[in-house]
C-alpha cells in the first residue's frame, strides 16, 4: 500500500541525482561518446559505499538518453551461461530487428559474485569485447582481487559518502512534498547517522515520519545505528567482559553515543550478560545510581558530576561480574525505546483526553493520565451510561469516549482483597 | 455552554471557590485572607503533596482577590506540562505586560510543579519574577520544596501544604454525599481515607466511582474500586521476578508505565504493601522494604523510575532464589 520512498523519490533525471558531481559528469561524457558512437569505454564500473546514488545514476542516465535498461541483480543468478545468454543478447543483438533499440545493461554488485561465479566473471569479460551497448557495472568494494581482470578493461568511476549537507537537502524536499513540518536539526541528525548513505537516511526519514504532520529531534534521537560496523556492540562486549574499571570506562570514548543512549543499551542488556541473581542484582543496582547521579547533574546543572554516572554505568556493571560464567550471548536493541514508539498513538490520544480534561480540573495531563483516569475507566466499565455522560462533558470525541470504553475492557482487575491488616508504613 | 454540572467530575464540580469554604489548611487560608484584606502579597511558594489543596488556594485566593471575574488577572501554567522556560517567558511577559483593571495593584501567575523545572530554568525563573515583580505576583507550587533553588526559596513566602486529617476529609465528602443524595456510611469514609492518605482528589475520585455503582459508600465498595484502580500487573511483576525471569518482570513494569499510564510512586506503593505477602523470610522483606524506600526516595529526587524499579525487581530475583 505505501510506496517505499527511495523508490517514490527515485531520481528521474540526471540533475535530480544527489552530489558526487564529478562522477556523474565522467559517467555522462562516457554515455554521450557512445551516442557518438566512438566509445571510449566498453564498460563503467561504478564504486562507491552503498546508497551513493550509483544506480540511480544508470537508472536516471537512461530514462534520460533513451535507453532502455536491461538490468541483472545481486541476487540473480549468474553462473556464466545465463549471462551469456541475457547480457549477450542484450549488448550484441541491437540491430536484427531493424529498428535500433538502445540499451544499457547494468550489472548490479559484481563484487558479490562468489568463487562459484568464477565462470560468470569470465562470461562477463567476454560480452564486455563483443559489446555494442554500454555495459555498467557496480561494485562497494573495486579493489577486491578478483575484480583485477574487469578494472583493465573498465573505465573507473569513484562514489564517495554523501556530504551531509546533501543528504539534509534530499530529505527536505521530501518532506515539502509530503507535507511534512521537519526542523534543519532533525533532518541533520538523521543525515549524520547516515553516514552518507541516501538510502538509509531516507528510508530512516520515511520510518519516523510517514503519516505525520510534524517530527521532532525526540521523534529521530532514538534512531539505531545501521549495521555496517555496529561499534556499540564491541563497546558493550569490553564493558561487560572488563576486568577494571578503566577498561570499562574506556570503551565509552570508543563511540560517538549520546551517554544516555549508551546507558540505554546497557541497562537493557545487563539480564541477558549477567545471568547470576546476585551480579545482576550488583550492576542493576549500579546503574540505578549511575542514573540518579546522571539526573543530578541535569537537575542542577552539575556537569562536573557527569564523570561519576560514567563509571557507575561501566565500571560499575563490569564489577558485578562474578558468578557469571562468559558466555557470548547477542546484544539487542533497547526494548524499552522500541515499546515507547509502539505505542506512541495511544499515548497521543491519552494525552488529548488528558489535556481536555487538566485544564477543567487545574492540574497537569500527567496527574489527570496517573490519577483520573482510572477511576474514569472504572465508571465506564460499571456504569458506562454515566461514564459517557461524564466525558462528553469534558467535549471527548467519539473516538476518544471509545478508546477510553476499549481500555476499560481489557484493564486487568486485581482480585479484590480485604484489607485484613493495615499495609500502611 | 456545557453539559448539566450533572456530569462533571466531582473534583472540579465541588471544588472550593471561596478561602472560606477550604476546611483544610486552617492557618494558610488564614494568612491567605490577611492578603485579601490588605490587598497586597508577596511571591508565594506552596509546597506539599498530592491533592492538598494547593492550586485550590492560589485559586481561592484570586477570587476573594479580584471577584467572579478574576480569570482576567490570573494565569495559571503547567511547568510539566508547558514546552520549557522561553515559553513559560513569554507567557508571563505577554501577561504582566497590561495593568489590572481592579483596585489591586498586581495580577497573579501561578506556576504548578515548579520542582519539575531545572535549575537553570528556574534562574531564569527568578530573574522573570524580580522583572515583572511591581505588576505580577508569583505562586509556585510544589510537591518537594527542596527542588526548589534557594535563590527563590528566599525571595517567596514558604506556606506548608499536609495531608488531610480524617476529619477534614470527613467533611468534604458529607458536603459531596449530601449535595448528590448519596448514603455515605461511616466505614465507608474510613476506608476512603485509607486509601488516599490525605490526598483530597484521590477521595473525592474514590467517592465519585463507588457512588457510580448506585449504592450506598461502603467499605466493600471502596475496596472493590481499589483493587480495580490499582493495576493486577503489579502482583503479576513481582510474581515473575521471584520466580527469576527478570526480562518478563521488566516488561510487565513498561506495560505499567508507559502504557497504563502509573506514576512510579504508585507502582511503588503498591509493591510495598504486597511485599508483606510474598512467601520469603521476614529478614529478606525488611531488606527488601529498606531497598524499596531507597528507590521511592530516589524517584521522587527526579531518578527515572524504570531503573529504579528494575533494580528493586533485581533484588526480588535475588530474594526469590535464596528461599527456592
Amino acid at each position: 500500500m505505501t510506496i517505499p520512498w527511495i523508490i517514490k523519490y527515485r531520481p528521474r533525471r540526471v540533475e535530480e541525482v544527489v552530489g558526487n558531481e564529478d562522477s556523474k559528469k565522467k559517467f555522462i561524457e562516457w554515455i554521450e561518446s557512445w551516442i557518438k558512437g566512438k566509445p571510449t569505454y566498453k564498460a563503467a564500473l561504478l564504486y562507491g559505499p552503498a546508497g551513493t546514488g550509483k544506480t540511480s545514476l544508470v537508472e536516471a542516465t537512461a530514462r534520460t538518453y533513451g535507453y532502455d535498461l536491461v538490468e541483472l541483480n545481486a541476487s540473480d543468478q549468474r553462473s556464466e551461461a545465463i549471462i551469456k545468454r541475457i547480457v549477450g543478447i542484450a549488448a550484441c543483438q541491437g540491430t536484427l530487428t531493424g529498428a535500433i533499440t538502445k540499451r544499457i545493461i547494468l550489472l548490479d554488485e559484481v563484487d558479490g559474485m562468489s568463487e562459484e561465479d568464477r565462470g560468470g566473471l569470465k562470461a562477463i569479460l567476454e560480452v564486455l569485447e563483443k559489446s555494442h551497448q554500454p555495459i555498467v557495472l557496480t561494485a562497494n568494494d573495486a579493489w577486491d582481487p578478483k575484480l583485477a581482470s574487469l578494472r583493465s578493461v573498465c573505465l573507473m568511476i569513484e562514489f564517495k559518502r554523501l556530504k551531509q549537507w546533501e543528504v539534509v537537502k534530499k530529505l527536505r524536499d521530501i518532506c515539502l512534498r509530503e507535507g511534512i513540518e521537519a526542523d534543519k536539526e532533525v533532518l541533520e541528525f538523521i543525515a549524520k547517522r547516515s553516514e552518507g548513505d541516501l538510502r538509509s537516511a531516507i528510508n530512516d526519514l520515511q520510518t519516523v515520519a510517514q503519516g505525520r504532520k510534524k517530527i521532532t529531534i525526540d521523534d529521530v534521537k532514538w534512531l539505531p545505528y545501521r549495521n555496517r560496523t555496529e561499534p556499540i556492540f564491541d563497546v558493550l562486549s569490553m564493558i561487560f567482559n572488563a576486568k577494571t574499571i578503566s577498561t570499562a570506562r574506556r570503551a565509552l570514548s570508543l563511540i560517538d553515543m549520546d551517554p544516555d543512549m549508551i546507558f540505554e543499551w546497557i541497562y537493557e542488556n545487563a539480564p541477558s550478560q549477567l545471568t547470576d541473581p546476585r551480579d545482576l542484582a550488583i550492576a542493576m543496582e549500579n546503574l540505578a545510581r549511575a542514573d540518579m547521579v546522571r539526573s543530578r547533574v541535569k537537575l542542577f546543572q552539575r556537569w562536573d558530576l557527569l564523570a561519576f554516572a560514567t563509571e557507575m554505568m561501566s565500571g560499575g556493571v563490569a564489577v558485578a561480574r562474578e558468578a557469571t560464567k562468559p558466555k557470548w550471548t547477542p546484544f539487542h536493541f533497547p526494548e524499552r525505546i522500541k515499546f515507547l514508539s509502539s505505542i506512541r498513538e495511544e499515548r497521543e490520544i491519552m494525552e488529548s483526553i488528558a489535556s481536555k480534561i487538566a485544564s477543567r480540573c487545574l492540574t497537569s495531563k500527567r496527574t489527570i493520565i496517573s490519577d483520573v483516569i482510572p477511576y474514569i475507566l472504572f465508571i465506564l466499565r460499571n456504569n458506562p451510561d454515566y461514564g459517557i455522560k461524564l466525558l462528553k462533558s469534558y467535549e471527548l470525541t467519539n473516538p476518544e469516549v471509545e478508546f477510553l470504553k476499549r481500555k476499560a475492557e481489557v484493564t486487568a482487575v486485581e482480585a479484590p482483597r480485604k484489607r485484613s491488616r493495615s499495609t500502611r508504613s | 455552554m456545557s453539559l448539566s454540572r450533572e456530569f462533571e467530575l466531582w473534583v472540579e464540580k465541588y471544588r472550593p471557590k471561596t478561602l472560606d469554604e477550604m476546611v483544610n489548611q486552617r492557618e494558610i487560608v488564614e494568612r491567605l485572607k490577611r492578603f485579601v484584606e490588605t490587598k497586597t502579597m508577596p511571591h508565594c511558594l506552596f509546597a506539599g503533596p498530592p491533592g492538598t489543596g494547593k492550586t485550590t488556594a492560589a485559586h481561592c485566593l484570586a477570587h476573594d482577590l479580584f471577584g467572579e471575574g478574576y480569570r482576567e488577572n490570573f494565569l495559571e501554567l503547567n511547568a510539566s506540562d508547558e514546552r520549557g522556560i522561553d515559553v513559560i517567558r513569554t507567557t508571563v511577559k505577554n501577561f504582566a505586560r497590561s495593568a489590572t483593571l481592579t483596585d489591586v495593584p498586581f495580577k497573579i501567575l501561578v506556576l504548578d510543579e515548579a520542582d519539575n523545572l531545572t535549575a537553570d530554568a528556574q534562574q531564569a525563573l527568578r530573574r522573570t519574577m524580580e522583572k515583572y515583580t511591581d505588576t505580577c505576583r508569583f505562586i509556585l507550587s510544589c510537591n518537594y520544596s527542596n527542588r526548589i533553588i534557594e535563590p527563590i526559596q528566599s525571595r517567596t513566602a514558604i506556606f506548608r501544604f499536609t495531608p488531610l486529617s480524617f476529619e477534614d476529609t470527613y467533611v468534604y465528602l458529607r458536603r459531596i454525599c449530601d449535595a448528590e443524595g448519596v448514603e455515605l456510611t461511616e466505614d465507608g469514609a474510613q476506608a476512603i481515607y485509607e486509601v488516599a492518605e490525605g490526598d483530597l482528589r484521590k477521595a473525592v475520585n474514590t467517592l465519585q466511582a463507588v457512588a457510580s455503582l448506585g449504592k450506598p459508600i461502603t467499605a466493600d465498595g471502596v475496596y472493590d474500586v481499589v483493587g480495580w484502580v490499582h493495576p493486577k500487573e503489579v502482583a503479576e511483576m513481582m510474581d515473575y521476578a521471584l520466580k527469576g525471569e527478570f526480562s518478563k518482570s521488566r516488561s510487565l513494569l513498561r506495560i505499567l508505565l508507559y502504557q497504563r499510564g502509573y506514576a512510579g510512586s504508585d507502582i511503588v506503593k503498591r509493591m510495598h504493601s504486597r511485599i508483606f505477602d510474598l512467601d520469603i523470610s521476614e529478614k529478606q522483606k525488611i531488606e527488601l522494604i529498606n531497598y524499596l524506600g531507597e528507590v521511592d526516595f530516589r524517584i521522587a529526587q527526579g531518578a527515572d523510575e524504570e531503573v529504579q524499579i528494575s533494580a528493586f525487581l533485581a533484588r526480588l530475583v535475588l530474594a526469590g532464589r535464596g528461599s527456592s
